[in-house]
């Protein structure tokens, strides 16, 4: 991207902001059921984890390394990559067709569609979790283990986002497909947040191969807390999450490029 | 003749369904993948614990799965069918609502019952053979199972108030997406649809129990495992019952605001 | 419905709207929200006509003239600030209901159908909700299929009609009850040539041997000079004129011109009264109306030939476009 591009999508995230503020109710709404939020979620990550002290051979204080890095990157993917997850939308509404005309990359356009005000709010809390996590390891944090814990986070961004970029790029054939992107926002949030070797070795397979969930958080954490020989699969492939999550998303990028050129619009 | 057009609106959703195989069978497909899910989940969890909370490792995946499948009941892709007040707010579609015959307030309702139906037959097919493949406990007894009955069907009608509420929110913000998504997570969470609510703090269950959320799902699926005792189901269904009225006076005065915010802005 | 000579009445009818300004900037934006500052709109003001069973009215102006406003009143969707109106006598925002059944409406592109439903599916839940009985809707139904050509498509799920296809549905879905007395906001914007003449055939089936009162906003001047027998022309929410096209044109469409080429190039010429001559070079002169008592083109070219000997004589008329571009801008000085 260069600097009048960078300016530009700066421009325009700003004015989203500004609309954002323009409704009124929504925006005060936004902020006071914010609030409800943000306790709901740590109280859910924080209890359960507890109640089941040790679950997977993990100490509670490593198990909360997971949903601590889960949520985080999903933070980040919400305020930077987000949109990708109401692509769907845009395509029914035939918007997809107006920023075709546009000298903008669709993809830059789909993503500056609003100003996620919801992501402030996701931030907060999971960088409150995070550093709750932290504080309660007992890990030697070296500059190593931090630069991973970073890239981890970034590349579990990087691994959502592909995912839903794989459902935006189905929209554009098939409308329908938008669907599918709610069960994967469902499912990452509730599995994403536990050892997956407390699964039978079939459905973890699942969550790994078929769905890569466990490449978000689950791996990174199992390797940073020392679980990195026990989770199912190799220690080199848990231990390259980051990078999956970098190549899987360069991948989706591809597929969304090749899927917008097949694009041939809706409802005829 | 009014039971036809009830028949007519309430049957809107299943046939748009029937009409779109594909999505009937991602939500098997869907349903399926969750419950095995939920199952292995759960028991993974208690692989090192015993009874927590009052619930035993049985207790707890019978409540997890039912879960899932009572969530069923009004998770529908309803964006799809373009017949959503947020949609309708959207389009400009909603002047048609004040435009015939028939109330806006009775037309949800009929859609509404008829999706909960539709639903109820994914859910009970969904909870046979869950029953007969041992992934759910049967009721403990037949007078749990009678009170579940009952207790359901009336968390299945403060669902629909909290769900109209929802709904009813689109009149005064249209762009409230986000917002609904918030709130329909502090249903799931509250009602006890992610994780029962006997796991969380005192606090949180004490503050729970003046909220409506719990009484659409936690209540009779507790009544259902038997967390909650017999003796206490009188109490429990009265609350419940307390709410549908409390609900259904709510909305009934927020459809004649939203009326008059129709009648003032023109839709 | 019938007896009523009178099908639609509007007196006084005012409707203003609240709106919430905006502030520029991004300090405007953050005032905005804790203190908003409101003004007031007049969408309508003081609008007053009658509509007689059996017509159809063109409701003309530009955007934003008031002529959604107006029906939306007539629809009995939203209530005036003031003034009555009456529906097949009916107040309409009294009696919403009651109304319902008298009218049928459809807003330009919102479509009414249920998005997965085949369309036929659409038509039977109105039926029931109109409480239409079986052998009724069905002969109505073949009725409107004849003109509309509905069955080609009526199986299909309206999520993958062409618009065309859709905005004929929404037509006959709004007419399946019988209603006396139709609105159309729109109903052919967008559409294709063929697609809008069946529109028009059919709506003049039903205004003639229906004997529906329809009332029709557009922007399409080729359709109000096929369809309507009058026109009501209003601006800035108040009304301009009532009256028949010819009127319209008389009032704003003055502006034909009769080109001549004189046998003789060096005759006086001194236009006929009511004409102004506009150009005179050599042989070929160029008149235009005048005055008050201004010719009508017909008259003027009457006019010049029994006044000249002209070798040659042709007329530009203005075109109904051209006149209700005058007529815009007209009221829009007032």
């Amino acid at each position: 991207m260069s600097w009048k591009a960078l300016r530009i999508v700066w421009r325009v995230t700003a004015l989203n902001f500004r609309a954002q503020m323009e409704y009124r109710t929504e925006f005060l709404l936004m902020i006071a059921i914010g609030a409800i939020w943000q306790v709901s979620v740590i109280v859910f990550a924080t209890v359960l984890l507890s109640r089941f002290a040790g679950m997977g051979g993990w100490d509670s204080s490593d198990v909360l390394l997971i949903p601590a890095t889960r949520m985080l990157a999903h933070g980040l993917f919400v305020l930077f990559l987000g949109r990708m997850h109401w692509a769907g939308r845009q395509i029914q509404e035939g918007r997809i067709d107006i920023y075709l005309m546009r000298p903008m990359p669709v993809h830059r356009q789909v993503q500056l569609a609003f100003f996620p005000t919801n992501a402030i709010g996701d931030l907060t809390v999971a960088a409150g979790l995070m550093v709750g996590a932290l504080s309660r390891s007992d890990l030697d944090w070296t500059t190593g283990r931090v630069t991973y814990l970073v890239a981890a986070v970034l590349g579990g961004m990087l691994l959502e986002a592909a995912l839903f970029t794989v459902v935006a790029s189905a929209s554009l054939r098939f409308p329908a497909a938008d669907m599918w992107g709610r069960w994967l926002e469902e499912l990452l949030g509730t599995f994403g947040s536990y050892p997956l070797n407390v699964l039978p070795r079939a459905v973890g397979g699942f969550l790994t191969y078929g769905l890569p969930l466990a490449f978000v958080a689950y791996f990174p954490a199992a390797v940073l807390t020392g679980h990195g020989h026990s989770t199912g699969v190799p220690y080199w492939v848990a231990a390259a999450s980051p990078l999956l999550g970098l190549l899987a998303y360069l991948a989706a990028r591809m597929l969304w490029r090749w899927s917008l050129r097949h694009y041939s619009g809706i409802n005829g | 003749m009014a039971v036809l057009h009830a028949w007519r609106a309430a049957r809107v959703t299943p046939l748009g369904e029937l009409n779109a195989p594909p999505r009937m069978t991602a939500v098997a497909l869907r349903l399926a993948v969750q419950v095995v899910l939920v199952w292995s989940l759960w028991r993974g969890l208690y692989a090192q614990t015993g009874t927590t909370a009052g619930l035993s490792r049985d207790q707890a995946v019978t409540y997890a799965v039912l879960a899932v499948l009572a969530s069923r009941l009004r998770e529908l892709d309803q964006y799809a069918g373009r017949d959503t007040v947020l949609q309708h707010m959207h389009f400009g579609t909603i002047v048609y609502w004040y435009l015939r015959p028939l109330p806006p307030q009775r037309y949800y309702a009929l859609r509404a019952a008829g999706e909960q139906l539709y639903g109820l037959a994914w859910a009970l097919t969904g909870y046979v053979i869950c029953l007969a493949a041992g992934v759910v406990e049967p009721p403990a007894s037949a007078a749990a199972a009678g009170v579940f009955v009952v207790s359901m069907l009336l968390g299945q009608w403060v669902l629909y108030y909290v769900m109209l509420v929802l709904d009813q929110l689109c009149f005064w913000t249209v762009r409230n997406t986000a917002a609904m998504l918030i709130l329909m997570f502090a249903q799931n969470l509250l009602s006890g649809v992610y994780a029962p609510l006997w796991f969380f703090p005192d606090w949180f269950v004490t503050m729970s129990a003046f909220l409506p959320f719990q009484a659409t799902l936690s209540v009779p699926l507790s009544l259902y495992v038997g967390r909650i005792p017999l003796s206490d189901a009188g109490f429990q269904l009265s609350v419940q019952a307390a709410w549908v009225v409390v609900l259904a006076l709510f909305t009934r005065l927020l459809w004649r605001r939203a009326a008059r915010r129709v009648i003032s802005q023109g839709g | 419905m019938g007896q009523l000579s009178v099908a639609i009445e509007v007196r006084g009818l005012s409707r203003t709207f609240h709106t919430t300004v905006r502030r520029p900037g991004f300090t405007g934006a953050v005032r905005s929200l804790v203190n908003p500052e409101r003004v007031a709109k007049h969408a309508v003001s003081d609008i007053t006509f009658d509509v007689a069973a059996g017509e159809l009215l063109a409701l003309l102006g530009p955007n934003g003239a008031g002529k959604s406003t107006t029906i939306k009143i007539l629809t009995g969707i939203l209530t005036p600030t003031s003034g009555e109106a009456r529906v097949a006598g009916v107040v309409p925002y009294r009696e919403r209901e009651r109304n319902a059944r008298n009218v049928g409406a459809v807003f330009g592109q919102r479509t009414q159908l249920w998005w997965d439903l085949p369309v036929r599916e659409s038509f039977a839940i109105l039926r029931d909700i109109y409480e239409v009985p079986k052998a009724e809707h069905a002969a109505r139904l073949k009725e409107f299929d004849d003109i509309l050509e509905l069955s080609s498509f009526w199986d299909t799920r309206v999520r993958h009609l062409s618009l065309g296809q859709r905005v004929r549905s929404d037509l006959a879905a709004a007419l399946l009850h019988d209603p006396p007395v139709v609105f159309l906001d729109e109903p052919t914007i967008g559409m294709d040539v063929v697609v809008k003449e069946q529109v028009r055939e059919f709506l003049r089936h039903q205004v003639e041997q229906r004997g529906r009162t329809v009332l029709l906003t557009t922007h399409d001047m080729t359709e109000v000079e096929r369809l309507a027998e009058r026109v009501v022309l209003v601006n800035h929410g108040r009304l301009m004129l009532d009256g028949s096209l010819d009127e319209i044109r008389r009032k704003f469409g003055s502006t034909w011109q009769v080109r001549a080429t004189l046998a003789d190039p060096h005759a006086e010429v001194v236009p006929p009264p009511g004409t102004a001559l506009l150009r005179h070079a050599g042989a070929q002169v160029v008149f235009g109306p005048a005055g008050p008592a201004a010719l009508t083109v017909q008259q003027a070219l009457k006019a010049v030939i029994e006044r000249f000997e002209v070798t040659d004589i042709a007329l530009d008329e203005a075109d109904l476009e051209d006149v209700m571009r005058a007529a815009y801008a007209h009221a829009g000085e007032i």
